[in-house]
């Protein structure tokens, strides 16, 4: 049961729940208040009928002609709130908004060694489109799965084709 | 250069800068853009408005008009006079109608500004017309009906509320946010009495409709929307009445709702805000339902890791709503509920996940619980260092929780120990708004916690997030929300930006790190940047998990405790204040600049003195410990000390006022004053950390705190009596190799300044003599016993024994060290003087 609505500044002092998880980033107070200010619409939460946050997502638009994007930058249920479906809800309003941006595609990326939340994604109709090697940095660093699902702009489903080869991080756009 | 001024906190340079350049190329669009920039950065809304319909009239788009617009807005929002607030708003509005009438309205945003601009005028009607319109959906994505739902509500149009939540809630079964107003129209047509066949205005017909949505959940997924929309009404109901007829009783209601979600992590935290609503007799009496509603019991053991989620649903719902159990009780299901996670781990059932807790770690969480009902009762820490104990054993097996860590955090300070809890703060790793939110938990309670390097280490990196993110960063973001163009941000930003930069830990913070550098760090502080007129509480209170009866827990909590930590801010702030100000009287300046701050000093004293003394009428009583919350304000134990602080502090820094002006009459006299008062403080401390037959563990806490506080004392007047040593030996005396020619006057000075100095060393030997004698932890568990019964060998050791040794250790060792250097300082102070 849960109260979707869009992240504000003060959301900040009470997301422990979700960002004590240790596979969730807490960033600096910039990263928050750029996607704020800058697409609003991607930054959404699930509130429970107690007030806690359950859940929220990140996102924004990016790119050219045909990599018109969505991207899902961040996306994270607290551990106490998992198995309700709250990622696919949270999911779903991205693709919608993309959709609304007339993007081609949404894409996020993830860890390879994230197999709960690549087999999530899988069931969400995303596919994995290549790796990209060495993207999280840490001791040791670790490669991404970049997985996509086409919107209903891409009718050939183009964007989906998946590469046969790794990429490089920093030839990522 | 503008960065330059940006960083030094300078920012009305910056306008100067772009104002010039401006007038020297007049149509520059990026040089406009940075001048309206720098207006925003300082918050002056008119030169905004000037500067942005400035750009406009060359450079005619979009966004320059609407931030003029935003201009407007603020200054209306900003302005008490409500006749200029309204043509502000007339003019904002009309501006905007003329865009739409000539179709140039492009953006979501310029259309959330025009509903802004129309809420601040309450023209709910004009909103809502504006939201039917074509040009609304054109811009903004989502439903309609969602939208004009809040500007409904504000015209008392309860009927089409109404309608329009349950077609969302028709395809929408699990939203609260369109149940919660539904329920708000069905309750005002219940006052209305219309009757009409379409519209849920009585609680019969809202009850039907919410047994249609559970009905209509068929197959696949059952969403716990209906069921939580079904106790909401009950409990809106029984504001007024009794809806058991209706609804049969909460009781029922809630263990229903057990039985179908208990396999959900989520079912017990949705159901704590109901079980709330049962009256207390009757949710004590009809308790054990909770527990057997699945055919569990308390000593029943789960072989699926579903039915272990089941069982520590029922188990925790259960211990919601029993009596809060005596000590013996408390003992035994700790004990059992110990057992049952020793066996999941004994039959290998710990499955856990770098993302996933594993279930069975509640058992602990919930034993924890009951530890600390008996520790409590009974005022002992052996409960304590069994929950540690089992929680360390947790944490060995499921590292990701949280849960855990946060209680061990808590459990670790409740028996005083801020190292031990220090190992495990460091795993949370914590970071940046983090270190504010939840800075309670650690950083505030290390500085009382005699732990000297680490607190100052996790206050200066609180001090150093507070200044550079939220101070600098702020501002800068606000200009990131006219850049993109979102005006629904800019106000918010603004308000977070004013939020942070008033936090109330921040504020405190920076002055105890300054007081505690003094003890630990010796360098001159600098002065106190000025208190702001309210402070924000930024605290995350609810993080750590609270299995408690609704009786026992404590609703005024955050408010008292946010008061007392004001009452202490503005307590240390005095003393800082009054501590830098006798540094400036220490420098060599003409008489008049030091007649202000002698003044000013005197002025600070007499503040701190009146607020000791309120304080010590209001601040006097001992609060009790909650498992989740923080623990009594340290004000509480500093005012109430019977070592005299208050006299302490007053009459040393007096003393140096008078010393600046060369007063030397009422030097003398405060000099024997603090003689007294320190002889007298040094005897009241040992008394006041007084070991005796009490469990050491437990009285630990209280007897570091006051130590701390009294340790406070020892660094502030070692400090001052340097002070002091600076005006009675000038610059030019010290340099030069003759003795300057004292008068007998100045001898006496000395020989008193001297006599200080003796009796606070010997003071400082007190202590040392108290330290060497400080008692150890008494550390006995049964839980290896438990482990070798049941054949489990964990992986490593338990490590909470040797955290809670060494820990102790090391703190008596920086604090004897420290006192060293303190005798060692005020030794040589006496011998330069006399050379």
């Amino acid at each position: 049961m849960t109260t979707l609505r869009p992240f504000t500044c003060e959301d900040m002092l009470r997301f422990n729940n979700v960002n004590l998880d240790p596979l969730t980033e807490t960033y600096g107070l910039s990263f928050y208040t750029q996607y704020l200010a800058h697409w609003p619409e991607y930054f959404q939460v699930v509130e429970s009928p107690s007030g806690e946050i359950m859940g929220y997502i990140m996102g924004k638009a990016e790119g050219h002609g045909e990599n018109w994007h969505g991207h899902v930058t961040a996306l994270t249920v607290s551990p106490d709130y998992r198995r309700l479906g709250l990622a696919a809800t949270l999911m779903n309003l991205l693709e919608e908004v993309s959709e609304k941006k007339k993007a081609y595609l949404v894409d996020l990326f993830v860890r390879v060694s994230n197999k709960v939340a690549i087999n999530m994604y899988k069931n969400l109709g995303y596919i994995v489109y290549r790796t990209v090697l060495e993207y999280y940095s840490g001791d040791p660093d670790e490669d991404a799965y970049d997985m996509r699902k086409a919107c209903s702009r891409d009718i050939n489903k183009q964007s989906v084709i998946p590469l046969s080869h790794p990429v490089r991080t920093e030839d990522v756009d | 250069m503008t960065m330059s001024f940006r960083e030094s906190q300078q920012l009305h340079k910056v306008c100067t800068i772009y104002e010039n350049a401006v007038k020297i190329d007049t149509t520059n669009e990026e040089l406009h853009s940075h001048l309206f920039m720098s207006y925003v950065r300082v918050g002056d809304f008119r030169s905004q408005q000037r500067a942005a319909m400035a750009i406009y009239k060359f450079a005619p788009k979009n966004p320059y008009y609407f931030w003029a617009v935003m201009s407007i807005v603020l200054q209306a929002k900003e302005t008490e006079d409500t006749t200029k607030r309204n043509i502000l708003l007339t003019l904002a509005q009309r501006m905007i109608d003329n865009f739409i009438s000539e179709n140039r309205m492009e953006a979501e945003q310029e259309a959330r500004l025009y509903i802004m601009i129309l809420e601040l005028q309450e023209k709910w009607e004009d909103i809502i017309k504006f939201i039917e319109s074509p040009l609304y959906g054109q811009l903004i994505p989502g439903s309609i009906s969602q939208a004009c739902i809040p500007y409904l509500k504000k015209l008392g149009r309860w009927k089409k509320v109404n309608i329009l939540c349950k077609e969302l809630l028709y395809d929408n079964l699990d939203r609260w946010d369109y149940y919660m107003p539904y329920f708000d129209s069905v309750f005002h047509l219940m006052k209305e009495n219309s009757n009409e066949e379409n519209i849920d205005d009585t609680a019969e017909k809202c009850h039907e409709f919410i047994c249609q949505l559970v009905e209509s959940m068929s197959s696949g997924r059952t969403l716990r929307g209906p069921y939580l929309a079904r106790l909401e009404l009950w409990k809106r109901l029984s504001v007024e009445g009794d809806p058991t007829a209706l609804l049969g009783s909460a009781l029922a209601l809630c263990v229903q709702y057990l039985r179908v979600f208990a396999s959900k992590p989520c079912a017990v935290p949705d159901l704590k805000v109901y079980l709330a609503m049962i009256p207390q007799e009757e949710r004590e009496a009809n308790c054990r339902d909770f527990l057997t509603c699945l055919g569990f019991d308390e000593n029943s053991e789960p072989e699926t890791m579903d039915d272990i989620q089941r069982h520590i649903s029922c188990l925790t719902a259960w211990r919601l709503t029993a009596p809060r159990p005596g000590t013996t009780d408390a003992l035994q299901l700790a004990a059992t509920l110990r057992r049952h996670y020793l066996r999941s781990l004994e039959k290998n059932m710990i499955k856990y996940s770098t993302t996933e807790f594993c279930s069975a770690d509640s058992y602990a969480i919930l034993a924890a619980h009951h530890y600390f009902y008996a520790a409590t009762e009974q005022k002992s820490s052996k409960p304590i260092l069994e929950a540690l104990c089992l929680l360390e054993l947790v944490l060995l097996y499921s590292p990701a929780n949280y849960h855990v860590k946060l209680l061990l955090v808590q459990l670790y300070h409740l028996l005083g120990n801020a190292l031990a809890a220090d190992s495990i703060y460091r795993r949370l790793e914590l970071k940046h708004i983090q270190l504010v939110s939840l800075g309670w938990l650690h950083t505030a309670r290390a500085d009382a916690a005699c732990v000297p390097t680490r607190a100052l280490q996790l206050l200066a990196d609180l001090r150093a997030f507070h200044t550079h993110h939220a101070k600098d960063q702020s501002i800068e973001h606000m200009t990131y929300a006219y850049k993109f163009g979102t005006f629904e941000k800019v106000v918010e930003l603004r308000a977070w930006a004013a939020r942070l930069e008033a936090c109330a830990l921040c504020a405190v913070s920076a002055r105890r790190r300054d007081l505690l550098a003094l003890l630990a760090a010796p360098a001159p502080p600098a002065p106190p940047a000025p208190l702001h007129a309210a402070h924000t509480d930024n605290r995350d209170l609810n993080i750590i998990v609270n299995w408690e009866p609704p009786e026992l827990q404590d609703p005024d909590l955050r408010s008292r405790t946010f008061d007392q930590d004001m009452a202490y801010l503005r307590l240390t702030d005095a003393l800082l204040s009054s501590v830098t100000l006798c540094t400036e009287l220490a420098e060599n300046k003409p008489i008049e600049e030091k007649m202000q701050h002698y003044e000013q000093l005197r002025t600070c004293v007499d503040t701190f003195s009146e607020a000791m003394e309120k304080c010590t009428e209001k601040y006097c009583v001992y609060e009790k410990i909650t498992i989740s919350g923080p623990f009594p304000s340290r004000i509480i134990g500093f005012v109430s000390s019977p070592v005299p602080y208050r006299e302490l502090y007053s009459i040393t820094l007096r003393m140096i006022g008078e010393l600046s002006m060369n007063n030397t009459d009422k030097v003398h006299e405060l000099c024997d004053q603090v003689v007294a008062i320190i002889l007298i403080s040094s005897k009241l401390i040992v008394q006041e950390i007084r070991y005796g037959a009490e469990d050491n563990g437990w009285s630990m806490r209280d007897r570091l705190e006051s130590l701390s506080n009294y340790l406070q004392s020892i660094g502030v007047l070692t400090y001052l009596l340097g002070v002091c040593y600076e005006m009675i030996t000038p610059t030019n005396t010290k340099k030069s190799k003759k003795k300057a020619n004292r008068s007998v006057d100045q001898m006496q000075t000395i020989k008193l300044i001297d006599n200080i100095n003796v009796t606070l060393q010997q003071a400082i030997a007190s202590l040392e003599e108290l330290m060497d004698l400080w008692p150890d932890y008494d550390f006995s568990v049964d839980l290896e016993e438990e482990l070798t019964r049941m054949n489990i060998n964990p992986t490593a050791p338990s490590p909470v024994e040797n955290k809670l040794k060494l820990g102790l250790d090391k703190i008596i060792e920086d604090i004897q060290n420290i006192l060293k250097r303190k005798t060692a300082y005020l030794k040589g102070l006496i011998l330069n003087t006399n050379t």
